[in-house]
Order: structure tokens, then C-alpha cells, then sequence
């Protein structure tokens, strides 16, 4: 009795742990696959090469606990050249912190576009950060220096949101700055 | 007993979520469309299929009184891989199907297959059975999902069918809707069976 369902526990924990195995680089790949590939695609144009598929991990040092942080990258291609880079970056906003995806075109380091991928602000004041009309008024802005709430069309009534976004896109900049030869290979 | 026979059984006999009526949690959440029933039946079937078929093989191998702990290990283990398999390659059905991917293992169909006939019999008619009732399971649940797709949104599998001011049903789609398209579902072929057993006992005598 104790035999048989030992060993039966033992067969379906290691067949399990063959399936896991197998299938952990494609579940990894349609995660971001269906969850940031709408950012990625907001971000970056023209490019002719698979984003998700060609992301690049670079470590970034590590949390507070000691664990490694990981940046991804998605590099937009064309004739297997990078011309640009998407990646997250967050900074608090009002409430929480904002996730959002900054697509920078690598040579002219000018803005191709940014998208909130996650907030908490709050509807229809810090909500509005979502709206095109101001993630937009970031396209083709440059990243020479550090962007200030006057460069861009900050919402009305909603200046924590507005800062916290502009916040993220700076320090999206420090990243670039500091990652820029390992994001190009 | 004929291969055959313990195959199409599956398909009108004890067809589980109309002659049963097991498995109910799942014909009742996730037929919002024909393409999550259809994701969830087939995702059933294969649990079902391989689970009928491990549990025939082990079957004098697992003495009785584990059984049931027994079968719900290789159920878990099937299931556990299906849902793997569904978030690597089906990505968005298992998003739309959500917790109720884990939840075939508490699906009393198959834990009732296994316990009823493939603790019972050898394998190749187990496999029948399970495949029988898993398309059948995967046909009723199609086929309500259609059905409320249809009323509750206007499209049958994402395709737009009604003509532009055609205003949807949305009831159907949420769950009373269910418990109500269901109901429908059990009148209509309770009312076809009797026809179908008043037919029979008329020939006979």
C-alpha cells in the first residue's frame, strides 16, 4: 500500500518536474509575449525582427533582499541592426509606483515613444497619464538631458502623476546611459 | 461489450453535463464562448483519456484502500501538465480559461470515469470511455457556448453575425445566463429522450 503510492508520487513528481522543464522557456517567452509585446509594439516602429524573441537580459545589481535584478530588453532591428531599444522602467507616481515601457531610438537617443504598462493612479485625474494625448507629447523628445514636467504636456490636477512618469523616463535615461553598450551587441 | 459501444455511450447515454449533470462548475463558467467551451472540453478529454487509461493499467497494482488517493495523484500530475502546456503554447485560452484549468482535477467526471470504469476494466476499453465522454463533454460544452455566444454577443467563434444595429443579449453571457441556457439544454433533451423511449417501448409492444 505505502509502496505503491510512493512510488506512483515519485513517478508523477519527476515526469512533472521533465514537463516544467521543457516548457519553461516557452511559457517565459508568451508571457511577455501577451503581456508586453502591446507596450513593445506602442514604443517602437519599424522594425523588422521578433522583440520579444531577440530580449536581452542584463543584470542590474540587486534588490534589498540580495536577489539579482534583471532588466529586459527588447531591441527593435532592421537588417540585423539595432536601431532601438524598449524597456520598463517605474518611478511612484501618487499612488503606487507607474510602470512604463520607454522605446529610445539608440543613435539620435531622442524618445520613440513611451507607454504606461501598469499604474494605480487615480480614474480620471492620475488615470489620464494613459491617454495618448500625453504619453504622445514624449515622442521625439531627447534624452541628452534629464526631461523636466515643462518639456512635455503635463496633465492639469494630476502633477504627482505627471512628475512620477517623468521620473521613470529619467531614470529610464541613467539606465540607458549606463547599459547602452550591453542593450547594442 | 464492443469498443464501440463504450465509446458512443459517451456521446448521448451518459453524456456528463446533460445526463450526469457532472461537471457543472466548469459547463457553467467558462461557456462565455464556443472557443473557451470547446479549449475546456478538450483540455478535459486529454486528462480524462490519459487518466482512464494510467488508472486501467495500475488497477491491480493499487490495492483498494488508496485508491482514491491514488487516482487523484495521476489526475493532479495529468492536469498539472496540461495547464504547463496550455500557458506555453495557448497563451491567451489560458488566460480567458483561467483558475478552472487547475480545477479539472476536481472535475467529477473524471474522478467518476476512473473510480466507475477504469478501476474496473483493461485498458483499451477505459481508453473509449474516456474519450466517449471527453467528446462528448467537449461537444455539450461547445455547443452551450455557442448557443450563449451567440444570444449574449452577436459572434460565433469571434466572427460578427447580426447585422450593425443588432443589440446582444449580454445577459447570456454572464452567469445567470448560464444557469438559464443550461436549463434550456436539459428541457430540450429530456423532452427528445422520452420521445425517443415512448418510440422504443411502442415497438416493442
Amino acid at each position: 500500500m505505502l509502496v505503491v503510492l510512493t512510488v506512483i508520487c515519485a513517478v508523477s513528481g519527476f515526469s512533472l518536474a521533465l514537463v516544467h522543464d521543457v516548457t519553461r522557456e516557452p511559457i517565459e517567452y508568451s508571457r511577455l509575449k501577451f503581456v508586453k509585446e502591446p507596450a513593445v509594439k506602442a514604443v517602437l516602429s519599424g522594425y523588422q525582427n521578433d522583440p520579444i524573441k531577440d530580449r536581452l537580459v542584463i543584470p542590474v545589481g540587486t534588490d534589498k533582499k540580495g536577489k539579482p535584478v534583471k532588466l529586459i530588453v527588447f531591441p527593435a532591428k532592421k537588417d540585423g541592426k539595432t536601431f532601438a531599444v524598449a524597456f520598463e522602467s517605474a518611478a511612484g507616481g501618487y499612488h503606487g509606483d507607474i510602470g512604463v515601457m520607454v522605446g529610445v531610438d539608440i543613435n539620435s537617443k531622442k524618445l520613440s515613444g513611451i507607454s504606461i504598462v501598469s499604474h494605480t493612479e487615480t480614474p480620471g485625474l492620475g488615470a489620464r497619464i494613459i491617454e495618448p494625448n500625453f504619453t504622445d507629447s514624449f515622442k521625439g523628445k531627447s534624452l541628452d538631458k534629464d526631461l523636466g514636467v515643462s518639456d512635455i504636456s503635463a496633465l492639469s490636477g494630476a502633477t504627482f502623476s505627471t512628475k512620477g512618469v517623468v521620473t521613470a523616463v529619467n531614470k529610464a535615461r541613467a539606465t540607458l546611459d549606463k547599459y547602452r553598450d550591453k542593450m547594442v551587441q | 461489450m464492443s469498443l464501440a459501444k463504450e465509446f458512443t455511450k459517451g456521446l448521448w447515454e451518459i453524456v456528463p453535463p446533460f445526463r450526469l449533470v457532472l461537471g457543472l462548475c466548469p459547463t457553467l463558467a467558462v461557456t462565455t464562448s464556443a472557443e473557451n467551451g470547446m479549449g475546456m472540453g478538450l483540455a478535459t478529454t486529454f486528462v480524462l483519456v490519459c487518466s482512464n487509461l494510467l488508472v486501467s493499467l495500475l488497477r491491480k497494482v493499487i490495492p483498494s484502500k488508496v485508491r482514491i488517493a491514488a487516482y487523484v495523484v495521476i489526475i493532479a500530475s495529468f492536469v498539472v501538465i496540461v495547464e504547463l502546456m496550455m500557458q506555453a503554447y495557448v497563451f491567451p485560452l489560458y488566460q480567458a480559461l483561467g483558475i478552472f484549468i487547475p480545477l479539472i482535477v476536481v472535475n467529477c467526471i473524471i474522478l467518476g470515469r476512473a473510480e466507475a470504469f477504469a478501476g474496473k476494466n483493461s485498458p483499451l476499453p477505459s481508453i473509449a470511455d474516456g474519450l466517449g465522454v471527453g467528446i462528448g463533454y467537449t461537444i455539450s460544452l461547445t455547443v452551450l457556448g455557442a448557443f450563449r455566444e451567440i444570444l449574449g454577443n452577436g459572434t460565433i467563434w469571434s466572427h460578427g453575425l447580426f447585422w450593425d444595429g443588432f443589440e446582444p443579449f449580454t445577459f447570456m453571457v454572464r452567469a445567470p445566463g448560464a444557469f438559464v441556457a443550461l436549463g434550456c439544454f436539459l428541457a430540450m433533451i429530456n423532452l427528445v429522450s422520452a420521445k425517443l423511449d415512448d418510440r422504443k417501448r411502442r415497438a416493442q409492444s
